[in-house]
């Protein structure tokens, strides 16, 4: 649907913010997105903004919750949290992945 | 959890502003964060705010993002599809509006007949908890059924008050007929006199003042009345200070101090007793409701006259209060004579309520829901014709990989579509429907003037119309799906052919559709046959160029005011002759008297005496309704207070007590032996006076001037139209008397057509709903038939080329038309011998089964029918097999 080409593989995004906030506790969107950063690197060509529409697509799914909140140069901002359903979710999504990975991995080394 | 996204989304469609608004900040916050960390990195004020906006990306971009994935992408292809069906449903707008038309036909009915039903059945009367309220008439302890159930004694009644348990609570009624004179006028209305239990039974509260005081019927005390709510708004004006105003009525020497109103839409409980009053009409909004008790008078303690209302106690069912009441009533029978032969029956007071509703509304609903299935069935046809036509591209878009589900889905959408706008056109149709109902109906359905058009009618319209797109859109939606792409491409061109499997299945359904249309044109025929045969009937009296009104002289003199208005009207420019008359036919009539025959063994009491209607007009009644005198002679202005009393009687009474001789110069006792009896002067023809539909049975007349009656009939026959003399009729009448009531003035024409107006009503419908559904088979009839010749156009082609005669094909399309259209008459003719017995209570001399009209009417449809494939067989006979053999 999107015309925008991802950098990403659809769902990692999701997977990212979701890891991020169950591992560092409320944030608020800058942070998250700073965080991705650091953990990544350089690996991951990411603009700061594409965090928002996974955000709010998270937060429809009920994976998690926002309330308003007070940013460090003082203004009205969203801290972000993990649900109990989004802790479930998290972990189903993990294991498929790593899941996944393994398929992928496998395949790759018998293809080599 | 599932359902939790999507409903988010469908709440972001509406909080769309609010949540732009959000990200805007969100996102400004974002921004100053990023910039205050690049400072703190050692960049400029300017090189940080770049770098920030760098590292966010493209706002706009985002927003855009953030917009398509927080709104419903569901409700987005949804609504593409619904723009591309309305796309392809634009293109062929001759199937759209038929489609259309046909689902608004079949909805317009029903909804229409529903709004009946919703307004006069599932409107509970506006009384409180009304299903635990219940009414306690009588049945015979014999079993012999009783013309109309006997009330019951005050002192029986007052004795369950006090004893039974099952019952919270009793109330007695019962009803009556006056007139109200005011400033300007006299208007009649009719009463309910009621115990002063009575509103705490039914749960009513004034709007305005109080309810019955049991000190209102102390003998002392001053007349007091409640008014009805619609009273108060006609004749008062709604006015705020009506408290403490008093009315004068009729008969009545104290006036009547208003000490309360009730609230809007209160109807009379019904009263049996007063069932054949000529102005009783139980679904009348109450006018008046005065109060009464029970007097200290033994003898009138004992006299069976009040109607009973009673509410359950919690816990306690009918059967119950009837059982407990049954046992008391056996012990008065047992402590007094008088009381025995007679058992309580206690009712339900909403089925009671309901009873002359269910009989008219419900068999028309079933004739509606008849022509909604017909339509849905035509439609189905259509969208399955169209659907053929368009394999092509289904199998098209089927192999480029559109999934079925989503076929599927198109197809749905377009038959809901379709439905949607035929629901929205059939609502519209349903209360033009109701308009005219109501402009015909008149008194034929109860409670009418209650029903009105609104939100229920709309949603019901549409509830159907949901039905509807599931009925007509499944089985093509569920064909399109599962075409399957390479037999149909490998096929020829874009041909709407169908395989032999599945114009059997059309044939079904047009099958069904004739079975359906022969149900209701068998209901509509006997109905018409019904009408006939009261055409038929004779009456006994003609009805035409007679103008009658109810006339009463309210105040003043009795004889002279109508002898003044016998000679004043008939001066009156076009009145050929005038009568004043008690007892007119078809106005009902229950005055009558045990009367002691002179011939007849004496019985023992004058109560066994045999009982017969009493009637009561001036000279020249009978020549004024045609009514033929067979012997002696007719009454004389002169057979009055001070001459012998004079009676004439119809030739069903002569015959019965006196077959083999004379009736004229005996005498018959009307009110007791030891009064003066009447001389038979005169035997008249019979005449149905009760009802059309009803042999003429014994009757007695009395001359008016002897007979006083209070509210009668003035009959006047005109030389032209009765009602253009109507006014002067009125103006004379009060310029004589001003305090004279002129009520119902109407032509005897249409007392009859009153008198029939629930069987025409009837009739009228079903005969609508048969012409439309007639149509819509037709039109599928042609349909099937029509794609039958297209799909066997090479059978018929290679038919003609090895010499079959235009005789040949023709006989080959009409004997598969004709396989169709009998197939479904058999059905129907099944259907309607079960179907029609619900129009038993409507018919008169023809049985639900009549053999003759199921036959005529079977015959009539067969005709029609095969006319629809006329069409078709033409186009068979037309081909040019050459050409299609090529191609």
């Amino acid at each position: 649907m999107s015309k925008r080409r991802r950098d990403l593989p659809y769902g990692t995004l999701d997977l990212l913010i979701m890891k991020t906030l169950e591992t560092m506790g409320e944030m608020n969107g800058y942070r998250i997105a700073r965080r991705i950063e650091q953990v990544s690197g350089d690996a991951l060509k990411l603009s700061q903004g594409a965090i928002y529409p996974a955000l709010i697509r998270l937060e429809q799914e009920g994976w998690i919750r926002a309330r308003w909140g007070i940013s460090e140069t003082n203004r009205k901002v969203k801290f972000y949290s993990l649900t109990k359903a989004g802790r479930k979710q998290l972990k189903a999504e993990v294991e498929a992945w790593e899941q996944a990975n393994a398929l992928v991995a496998r395949f790759l080394e018998a293809a080599l | 959890m599932r359902w939790r996204a999507p409903i988010q989304r469908l709440l972001a469609l509406v909080r769309r502003r609010r949540l732009d608004l959000e990200l805007e900040a969100e996102i400004e916050a974002h921004l100053e964060m990023a910039e205050r960390d690049a400072r703190q990195a050692g960049l400029s004020a300017e090189e940080a705010r770049w770098e920030a906006r760098r590292r966010f990306g493209g706002i706009e971009q985002i927003k855009e993002e953030h917009r398509d994935q927080r709104s419903v992408r569901w409700v987005e292809t949804r609504a593409r599809e619904f723009r591309y069906a309305l796309r392809t449903l634009s293109r062929t707008p001759g199937f759209t509006a038929m489609a259309v038309l046909t689902l608004a036909i079949g909805i317009g009915a029903t909804a229409a007949v529903f709004s009946l039903i919703q307004g006069v059945l599932l409107t509970p009367p506006p009384y409180k908890e009304p299903g635990q309220l219940v009414l306690i008439s009588s049945d015979r302890t014999d079993g012999q059924q009783q013309e109309s159930p006997r009330p019951w004694p005050a002192a029986q009644w007052l004795e369950w008050q006090r004893e039974v348990k099952s019952l919270q609570s009793i109330a007695a009624y019962g009803w009556a007929f006056n007139f109200l004179i005011l400033p300007d006028g006299v208007e009649s209305f009719e009463a309910m006199l009621v115990t002063r239990e009575y509103f705490s039974v039914v749960g009513l509260e004034p709007v305005l003042g109080r309810k019955f005081l049991p000190s209102d019927t102390a003998p002392s005390a001053t007349p007091v009345c409640i008014i009805g709510y619609e009273l108060w708004q006609r004749r008062f004006g709604g006015n705020p200070n009506i408290l403490g105003q008093t009315v004068r009525i009729s008969r009545q020497n104290a006036p009547f101090e208003i000490v309360g109103v009730m609230p809007p839409g209160v109807r009379f409980l019904p009263a049996p007793n007063a069932a054949r009053e000529p102005n009783y009409d139980v679904n009348a909004l109450v006018d008046i409701w005065l109060p009464i008790a029970p007097g200290p008078n033994p003898e009138a303690l004992k006299r069976p006259q009040w109607n009973i209302v009673g509410r359950l106690a919690p816990g306690f069912t009918r059967e119950q209060a009837q059982a407990e009441l049954a046992l008391i009533t056996a012990r008065q029978a047992q402590a007094d004579r008088d009381f025995a032969g007679f058992a309580p029956k206690v009712q339900s007071l909403t089925s009671e309520y309901n009873r002359d509703g269910e009989r008219i509304l419900l068999p028309l609903f079933e004739a509606a829901a008849l022509v909604l299935l017909i339509a849905c069935g035509n439609v189905a046809a259509l969208l399955f014709v169209r659907g053929l036509g368009r394999q092509q591209e289904y199998a098209v878009r089927a192999a480029l990989g559109i999934g079925r589900a989503q076929l599927f889905c198109e197809v749905c959408i377009e038959s809901l579509l379709l439905a949607l706008v035929g629901g929205a056109l059939g609502a519209g149709l349903a209360v033009l429907a109701v308009r005219a109902f109501k402009l015909i109906g008149g008194h034929t359905v109860p409670r009418l003037d209650a029903v009105t058009t609104g939100w229920p009618v709309l949603l019901f319209g549409l509830g159907l119309a949901l039905i509807a797109a599931i009925l007509a859109g499944l089985f093509p939606a569920w064909r399109a799906s599962r075409l399957d792409p390479n037999e149909v491409l490998k096929g020829a061109g874009p041909r709407a052919t169908a395989g032999r499997g599945e114009r059997r299945l059309l044939q079904i359904v047009t099958m069904a559709q004739a079975a359906l249309t022969l149900v209701l044109l068998v209901g509509a025929g006997l109905l018409i046959r019904t009408m006939i045969n009261i055409w038929k009937a004779p009456s006994g009296y003609k009805t035409s160029h007679i103008l009658a009104m109810t006339v009463t002289a309210v105040e003043g003199n009795w004889s002279d005011f109508h002898r003044r208005a016998l000679d004043r009207v008939s001066t009156l420019p076009g009145v050929q002759s005038i009568a004043f008359a008690w007892g007119v036919p078809l106005t009902g009539n229950n005055w009558t008297a045990h009367v002691i025959i002179e011939g007849q063994p004496a019985p023992a009491t004058q109560n066994e005496a045999p009982q017969v209607p009493l009637r009561s007009v001036t000279p020249g009644y009978f020549e004024l309704l045609g009514i033929p005198l067979i012997e002696g002679r007719d009454f004389r202005s002169s057979d009055d207070d001070s001459a012998p009393q004079v009676v004439v009687v119809n030739s069903a009474f002569a015959d019965r007590y006196f077959s083999g001789t004379t009736a004229l110069g005996k005498k018959v006792w009307l009110f007791g032996p030891d009064k003066a009896p009447g001389t038979i002067v005169g035997v008249v023809a019979n005449s149905r006076t009760d009802d059309l539909t009803r042999q003429a049975s014994p009757e007695i007349y009395l001359s008016f001037w002897q007979a006083r009656a209070y509210s009668k009939h003035l009959l006047i026959r005109t030389e032209a139209d009765p009602l253009s003399i109507a006014s002067a009729v009125h103006t004379a009448l009060r310029e004589i008397n001003p305090y004279a009531a002129v009520e119902h003035i109407k032509t005897f024409d249409q007392i009859r057509n009153d008198s029939l107006a629930s069987r025409r009503f009837a009739m009228q419908l079903l005969v609508g709903f048969a012409v439309v559904g007639c149509l819509l088979t037709l039109v599928g009839i042609y349909a099937v038939l029509s794609l039958s010749v297209a799909s066997r156009r090479h059978e018929i082609a290679i038919r003609i080329t090895v010499g079959a005669e235009y005789r040949d094909i023709r006989n080959l399309i009409f004997f598969d038309g004709f396989r169709l259209i009998a197939g479904g008459v058999a059905a129907g003719l099944g259907g309607a011998l079960v179907l029609s017995r619900a129009l038993r209570s409507f018919l008169y001399e023809v049985e639900p089964s009549d053999p003759a009209t199921l036959v005529a009417v079977a015959i009539m449809f067969t005709g029609v029918a095969l006319l629809a494939c006329w069409a078709p067989v033409q186009r068979a006979t037309r081909m040019d097999p050459m050409k299609i053999l090529r191609c």
